[in-house]
């Protein structure tokens, strides 16, 4: 470059002086600079920092006493795991140079690495915070999952143990388990794709809950379950999903959005799926709790019975009235007929499939055959038992009823009126009669005028009815 | 209500509600013996549901024209 030599002094130490244009003076800076700084590495925090269209990042980094401009251009900012934010302690490495159009000089960044804490730790802990904020780890959003699962989906390697472990244990709780399984990658850069794309498939071929597996690692391993990517498919999966990754102090962004963090993948398959001996049992107990209530409502149907045979009208049971114990018995043989259908039904039904359990897989053989074979069908004839006798109480509280009632209500059920022909008085006892005398017997539509043909003396009881 | 289509989840929840129900002194003898009768049913549709199953384990690949075919699982002890 030819330069321009200017006397403008009468000074001859200064008349060889050269003189630049702003852009010279600059450029050669810039060459300077860039030859002696060609390789720094620097150390402090940023602040300003912006984004320049989402790619180019530029900050200054200062310390207590002074500042520098940074640039970091997109094609090496976008490879840090984290984002670049105001606050953060970085240890930048680049060269030093000039952006010429303003004369201001900078480091051009290629690396930065966070102070203190790893890349990934803060990658982790940038991605954990925008999710957080966008609500993906609400709980109030959380599927929930089945008890039941009819089909259960399990993402994870073959190549590993952990199957094998996950296998053993739903085995133990619950021997006729469904599951589909398929094999990813679990570490590595496809392994983010792959799981994704496994939970697609798996959604498609239609299951009920999805496990996402892996053994324990350590962060750089399991990164693959941090990923945004991965985030974003568990928040929008159609089928609930449980996170196992890694060991109970492991923590993954999948962790946080899936519907449920299993602290492993051995305790994943103990949440997915019930343990069937438990639920057994449990319904064992809500069956005999049913019957306690029931037997005890009757008991207490029986002492109001007890208390309403002592009054007089059961005392006296010719009050009562043929029609009436009629009633009992029909009331009596329906119910029979009802409860001991229901109950032989239910008995048999029950034990016959606690059998079946019992024959499929040996769980507690004594107890499951005992509850419903005997114990409880022994109960149920005693609960149809004594709900007779509140049938019976039942029938009590309708006679009366019919006491309130006017006679020739009780005529019109079928009941006859007896009166002496001459005075119209009531007959209510064969000794009030004469054989031959005549009678006046009043039915609902009209009166029977009848002659006494024989008396038999036969004292009216609990009996008659017997032969009704 | 149609048992049959209950989810093993549903029947025992119901189940359990009628526990509670029968729990209640008030109720006449003839609500509870039909409660009672549905109970046994949900309990009996509850054990079904347990032995619906049968056991299974399939792995889930895509074909090379992108079908999803399942096969089953050898597992080596």
């Amino acid at each position: 470059m030819e330069h321009k030599k200017i006397e403008i002094f009468n000074n001859s130490q200064i008349a060889d002086t050269r003189i630049y244009t702003v852009s010279e003076l600059n450029f050669s800076v810039k060459k300077d600079l860039e030859s002696n700084f060609s390789n720094v590495w620097v150390e402090g925090e940023v602040s300003n920092c912006y984004f320049h269209n989402k790619r180019n990042i530029y900050f200054d980094l200062k310390d207590q006493h002074s500042k520098i401009k940074v640039v970091m251009f997109y094609e090496n900012n976008r490879k840090l795991p984290y984002e670049i934010e105001d606050g953060q302690h970085l240890l930048i490495n680049g060269y030093v140079s000039v952006y010429e159009k303003r004369g201001e000089y900078q480091i051009i960044a290629l690396d930065a690495k966070p102070v203190g804490k790893g890349s990934l730790l803060l990658a982790f802990e940038q991605l954990k915070a925008k999710l957080e904020n966008k609500g993906y780890f609400e709980p109030s959003r959380k599927r929930k999952i089945p008890i039941l699962p009819k089909t259960i989906g399990i993402i994870t390697s073959m190549g590993g143990a952990v199957l094998h472990d996950m296998i053993s244990v739903l085995s133990r709780r619950y021997e006729n388990f469904h599951l589909i399984v398929r094999n990813v990658n679990v570490q590595g850069i496809t392994s983010s794709i792959e799981v994704c794309d496994a939970i697609n498939d798996l959604c498609q071929y239609g299951i009920d809950v999805i496990i996402i597996a892996r053994g324990g690692g350590s962060l750089e391993d399991l990164w693959a379950f941090n990923t945004e990517m991965i985030a974003e498919k568990i928040f929008n999966c159609s089928i609930p999903v449980i996170s196992a990754i890694g060991h109970e102090t492991d923590f993954t962004i999948s962790d946080f959005v899936a519907d449920l963090r299993a602290a492993t993948p051995s305790i994943a398959a103990e949440v997915v799926i019930l343990n069937k001996s438990e639920a057994i049992e449990k319904i064992k107990e809500l069956v005999r709790k049913m019957q306690i209530h029931v037997n005890a409502k009757l008991m207490i149907g029986k002492k109001e019975l007890a208390f309403l045979i002592k009054r007089r009208i059961f005392k006296k049971p010719e009050t009562i009235g043929l029609a009436l114990w009629q009633e009992f018995d029909s009331l009596n043989s329906k119910l029979k007929e009802n409860m001991k259908a229901l109950m032989d039904k239910a008995g048999k039904e029950l034990a016959k499939q606690f059998k079946q359990i019992n024959k499929k897989y040996i769980y507690d053989k004594i107890n499951l055959n005992k509850l419903m074979a005997g114990n409880l069908y022994a109960r149920l004839l005693e609960c149809f038992k004594n709900s007779l006798n509140v049938k019976r109480n039942k029938a009590g509280l309708i006679l009366k009823d019919l006491q309130k009632n006017s006679p020739l209500l009780t005529i019109e059920r079928g009941y006859a009126l007896v009166l002496n022909e001459k005075s119209n008085k009531s007959i209510r006892n064969i000794k009030e009669v004469e054989i031959g005398q005549n009678i006046k017997v009043i039915l609902q539509d009209g009166i029977l005028l009848s002659k006494i043909l024989s008396k038999i003396n036969k004292k009216l009881g609990l009996e008659l009815q017997d032969g009704n | 209500m149609e048992i049959e289509k209950l989810s093993f989840e549903d029947a025992l929840l119901k189940l359990e509600a009628i526990v509670k129900e029968l729990e209640d002194e008030s109720i006449s003898l003839e609500t509870s013996i039909d409660k009672f009768e549905l109970g046994v049913r949900l309990s009996s549709h509850c054990l079904k549901k347990l032995n619906e199953a049968e056991r299974k384990i399939e792995e889930l690949t895509r074909t090379e024209d992108g079908k999803l075919i399942t096969k089953e699982l050898k597992l080596e002890d």
